[in-house]
């Protein structure tokens, strides 16, 4: 990329629904789990339901690295993030991919009136939805930068890593809500470090040259 | 010389050879990665020029400039650059590399940004973008344009747009499909290439992102469809990581190999992609020389499209119902939404006219109090963001007419265009330049003509001044002109005759706006439906009406069989086959003794019939509180033992919970000892820990617990552990359940422990979450269940037991 760092909003994300992800995370498991045709049916209206108030959008952001020098990586943006395991996700890459994805607020408006007394299973439907679309999310703003940056030569790393889990802490988040300019998407961030609508994520990726 | 024929023609004779991969050739030759291909190419100019020259002699008719991202946007993250220039001085340099004897194609690519209503890119900006670029390529005299590897179908338009304002030269169109047949943001192939034929491309295709295998089926799936010829630029080979490098495999003589294939489906012009070297065109070349090329097999196609689906009125096909409900005609609350600039009852109007079969959705946003334009566009970036159906496009002013098609991303169909002059004279050439289909209106100025034969005449002057601009037959829907039965109870004869003649003698598709026959009548629906199989025996192509009166749908069926549009009857037969094993459900009577049944109903997770069993069983004398313990807990305990083995997913245990609750809820008047049964059982705490704002595990677990009598106190979510003891030293919990989901906030479950532990509280812990492991609740001093069901057992295990061992 240039010496310019780009940041791409992605207003409205269209992708095939997760079906496999979404039965996976209820627990389905194939040729075990039996569903009547009621139930069946049941799921699937909840699913389409649930897939009719998610909105996805995203963001991301190819940032040149200064240094990877575990656990310390230098972004040349001057921000700097201490993590091993980023490290060695890092390892090799002169730049770092950053992005972030949101289902929107109307389906967590859903979630909340569904679990809070109106109709749970359909809500946790809702939620599982709503998480793996927005896991999709991430992976189809992966799949953009790829189609990109196979023309350079450059691909991104197999593995994203997210803050809050391992030793990349959860304060990271602000960093990186910062500079991939989330409240363009309506999401915000609390004094936890945690992205409202709940359905939110945020991921580093490596790009190798 | 072959440049002397024109292009159109030579593809009539024989398969154009395009030139291959560039910006491989260019990294092979010392180009590094992260640097401007394009002003590395300027710096370099031998080596860009060796690389051009490289396919001219390998035999390439068309040769790209190397300009694939020499538009503003791309440029801009380089630095401040001549855009004019840089594409003028591109086009120089390939033309002295090639010189006059191979055509020169101005490469044009994406900005990289997606376009409204897809992305953050106004439409009109992004035009602007690429006519600098075409500007430059004019200047240093391409002699056809290609728009290429293209990922949005809007942006596509945009740049298809730009250079039609500009130029009338050819232009090839192709866009990058990924392994699913789809553009990244969903566009299947058929789709894009009935968008773009009839937006002005003169050739198009894919390139990129898959071999030669794969890119013929994407080829094969167009060609039915396609009005102009197709185009292949495939990979050579799926890119393969070795060592850490990108690497395209596929070897010359196995690329060629694809060319005969590729020429039987239909493809016209061929070259290569990313991998493919001056080798793998010689060979492609010679693989399909002599080879006669396979011509479009039609001449126009009547079919509409959106982003991501088409409707194709072709051949015998079922009735198409273009729903009616985005209209603020009569709806009041429609009204009130619009001039809020809200658009929910707008979506919720499309999801149900989708649900309920329509094949497209006509948009009417004609009404006092709002600007129909910016409306218009909002609903269409709206719709076309959310629904896969294709719009028709609804309005008599032809500004907001003109402003819809330029920005909707598909091939619309417009209602409709008239006799009448001002419709003629301005609308139909904004139609032909954004090539819509449109309904023919059979009316003229001042004359509402009443018989057949009037509207006949209409018909074919309209078509007269329309063909002249390019338009065929297949591009025009015939409105039968419905007047209402009421006023004049021959209109609907007239109706009648003006479909069949369209069908049969004019040879073109026609609809009708169904509801205008009954107005002013009583039952309305009747008059509708009867009208509406009276008009499919004409030959009637689709109707604009509400998909969701029953009524209508079933005559719709029944006329598309009886009408021999339903081939097998399979439609009708799959509908009605349906709601009749619904009805059989639902009416199945039951021979079960009522403890039987409300355990079976518990073990269904049948919400909706619990209480009338108990109510049935409570009638018939059975004691409240056996019936909870023989039946009820019975069958949540068996719930519980499926979930275990996995022959339940969570659905299902949810489901089932839910329908315990609601009978335990049902049963309570009955259950006098109840809330004695729940002291013995003991109060649970639960909570989600500080900083953790995820909850729906612990809602479950609540639920559970609850169904087990337990009495549950749920503090909710990102609770301090300040407030979570505070609560326990005054309720006295026998179980403390604190959720998180996130390691960051696992942490916080520690925290609670050791204070409840100053306090002296005596209470055991249980801890859950998508990141808890046993060992962690071990480690401090928790027991772990990972799910709601083995919640319940820990906790009357926990209760039953007081010594504690940890982790369990």
């Amino acid at each position: 990329m240039g010496s310019v760092p780009l940041l791409q909003i992605f207003p409205s994300i269209n992708i095939p629904l997760p079906m496999g992800a979404i039965y996976r995370r209820l627990g389905y498991k194939r040729g075990v789990t039996k569903v009547n045709e009621r139930k069946r049916e049941e799921v699937g209206q909840y699913i389409e339901y649930a897939a009719s108030l998610v909105s996805l959008k995203g963001a991301g952001i190819r940032v040149p690295l200064e240094r990877v020098d575990p656990p310390l990586i230098v972004l040349k943006t001057g921000a700097d993030v201490r993590s091993v395991r980023l490290a060695g996700l890092l390892n090799g890459c002169k730049e770092a991919l950053f992005i972030g994805s949101t289902s929107g607020s109307v389906v967590m408006d859903a979630i909340l009136e569904d679990t809070e007394g109106g109709d749970m299973t359909r809500g946790v439907v809702i939620d599982a939805v709503a998480s793996e679309m927005t896991d999709a999310a991430l992976d189809w703003i992966i799949g953009f930068f790829n189609r990109l940056l196979a023309r350079e030569n450059a691909r991104l790393t197999r593995k994203r890593f997210s803050a809050g889990y391992g030793d990349f802490l959860l304060e990271n988040q602000k960093m990186m809500y910062d500079m991939l300019k989330l409240y363009r998407i309506g999401v915000t961030i609390n004094e936890n470090f945690i992205l409202m609508p709940e359905k939110s994520v945020t991921a580093v990726v490596g790009i190798l040259a | 010389m072959v440049k002397k024929m024109p292009l159109k023609n030579r593809i009539r004779e024989k398969i154009i050879i395009l030139d291959g991969a560039t910006g491989t050739e260019l990294q092979k030759r010392g180009m590094t990665a992260g640097v401007c291909p394009e002003i590395w190419c300027l710096k370099n100019p031998d080596i860009i020029s060796d690389v051009h020259a490289g396919y001219r002699d390998a035999g390439a008719d068309i040769v790209y400039t190397a300009t694939f991202g020499a538009n503003r946007i791309k440029l801009s993250q380089y630095g401040s650059y001549d855009v004019v220039e840089i594409n003028r001085e591109l086009t120089l340099l390939a033309r002295r590399a090639v010189g006059t004897d191979v055509l020169l194609a101005g490469d044009i690519c994406s900005t990289e940004r997606f376009v409204r209503p897809f992305g953050d890119l106004d439409f009109e900006e992004a035009i602007d973008v690429y006519k600098e670029q075409v500007k430059g390529l004019l200047e240093g005299g391409v002699d056809l344009f290609v728009i290429e590897t293209m990922m949005d179908i809007q942006e596509t338009r945009a740049a298809l747009i730009a250079v039609k304002e500009l130029t009338d030269k050819f232009t090839i169109v192709t866009m990058t499909y990924e392994e699913n047949g789809r553009t990244l943001n969903g566009t299947d192939p058929v789709t894009a290439l009935i968008t773009l034929q009839s937006l002005g491309a003169n050739a198009v295709g894919c390139n990129c992102c898959t071999g030669p295998e794969e890119m013929t089926g994407l080829i094969e799936a167009m060609k039915p469809w396609a009005t102009i010829p197709l185009v292949a630029k495939p990979n050579a080979g799926m890119p393969e990581l070795v060592d850490g490098k990108t690497v395209f495999s596929m070897g010359a003589d196995t690329f060629a190999s694809f060319g005969a294939d590729f020429v039987s489906k239909g493809v016209n012009l061929i070259g290569g992609c990313c991998g493919t070297t001056p080798d793998h065109i010689r060979m492609l070349k010679e693989s399909v020389a002599g080879r006669k090329p396979v011509l479009p097999v039609r001449d126009s196609i009547s079919a509409v499209s959106s982003a991501r689906a088409s409707a194709i009125f072709e051949g015998e096909r079922p009735l198409s119902i273009v729903g009616e409900r985005i209209n603020p005609t009569g709806k009041k609350a429609l009204q009130q939404e619009l001039l809020e600039g809200r658009m929910s009852i707008v979506r919720t109007m499309a999801k149900e006219q989708e649900k309920f079969g329509a094949s497209l959705l006509d948009v009417n946003m004609g009404m006092p109090g709002i600007d129909e334009k910016e409306t218009m566009l909002d609903v269409i970036g709206n719709l076309s963001v959310a629904f896969d159906l294709p719009l028709v496009i609804d309005s008599s002013n032809i500004d907001v007419m003109e402003a819809a098609l330029r920005l909707y991303p598909g091939r619309a169909l417009i209602n409709s265009i008239s006799g009448e002059s001002e419709k003629l004279i301005r609308l139909l050439p904004v139609a032909a330049k954004y090539g819509a289909m449109f309904i023919l209106l059979p009316l003229a100025d001042g004359d509402i003509p009443e018989t057949a034969e009037k509207r006949k005449k209409i018909i074919e002057d309209v078509f007269k001044k329309a063909a002249a601009l390019g338009f065929t037959k297949s591009d025009i829907v015939i409105d039968g002109l419905v007047m209402a039965a009421s006023s004049n109870f021959k209109a609907p004869a007239e109706t009648l005759k003006t479909i069949e003649w369209s069908s049969d003698v004019f040879g073109a598709n026609t609809i009708v706006g169904l509801s205008n026959v009954s107005f002013g009548m009583p039952e309305r629906k009747w008059l509708n439906a009867a009208f509406l199989a009276m008009a499919v025996s004409k030959g009637l192509t689709m109707a604009i009406a509400n998909p969701g009166v029953e009524e209508l749908v079933n005559t719709k069926l029944a006329g598309d069989v009886l009408a021999g549009r339903d081939m097998d009857a399979s439609k009708y037969i799959s509908h009605f086959s349906q709601m009749s094993t619904k009805v059989k459900q639902e009416d199945a009577p039951s021979h079960k003794a009522p403890e039987d049944e409300m355990f079976q109903s518990i073990l269904e997770g049948n919400r909706e019939d619990i209480e009338r069993l108990l109510s049935v069983a409570m009638d018939s004398g059975m004691d409240a509180q056996r019936m909870v313990d023989e039946s009820m807990i019975p069958a949540i305990t068996e719930v519980g033992a499926l979930f275990d083995r996995r022959e339940y997913f969570l659905p299902q245990l949810i489901a089932c919970a839910e329908t315990m609750k609601k009978g335990i809820a049902f049963l309570v008047p009955w259950l006098g000892d109840s809330k004695l049964e729940k002291k013995q059982k003991g109060v649970i705490i639960i909570a989600t820990v500080k900083g953790d704002v995820h909850d729906i595990g612990k809602n479950i677990v609540a639920l559970m617990l609850r169904n087990h009598g337990f009495e549950v106190v749920d503090l909710g979510k990102d609770v301090s552990a300040e407030i979570i003891i505070r609560e326990a030293v005054r309720l006295k919990p026998s179980v403390i359940g604190l959720s998180a989901l996130m390691t960051t906030t696992m942490v916080n479950m520690k925290e609670v422990i050791e204070l409840a532990q100053r306090e002296s509280l005596d209470c055991k812990f249980m801890v859950g979450g998508a990141v808890v492991t046993k060992a962690y609740a071990k480690s401090i001093s928790a027991h772990y269940a990972k799910d709601g069901v083995e919640a319940v057992r820990v906790v009357e295990k926990l209760n039953a037991f007081s010594t504690d061992s940890y982790g369990e």
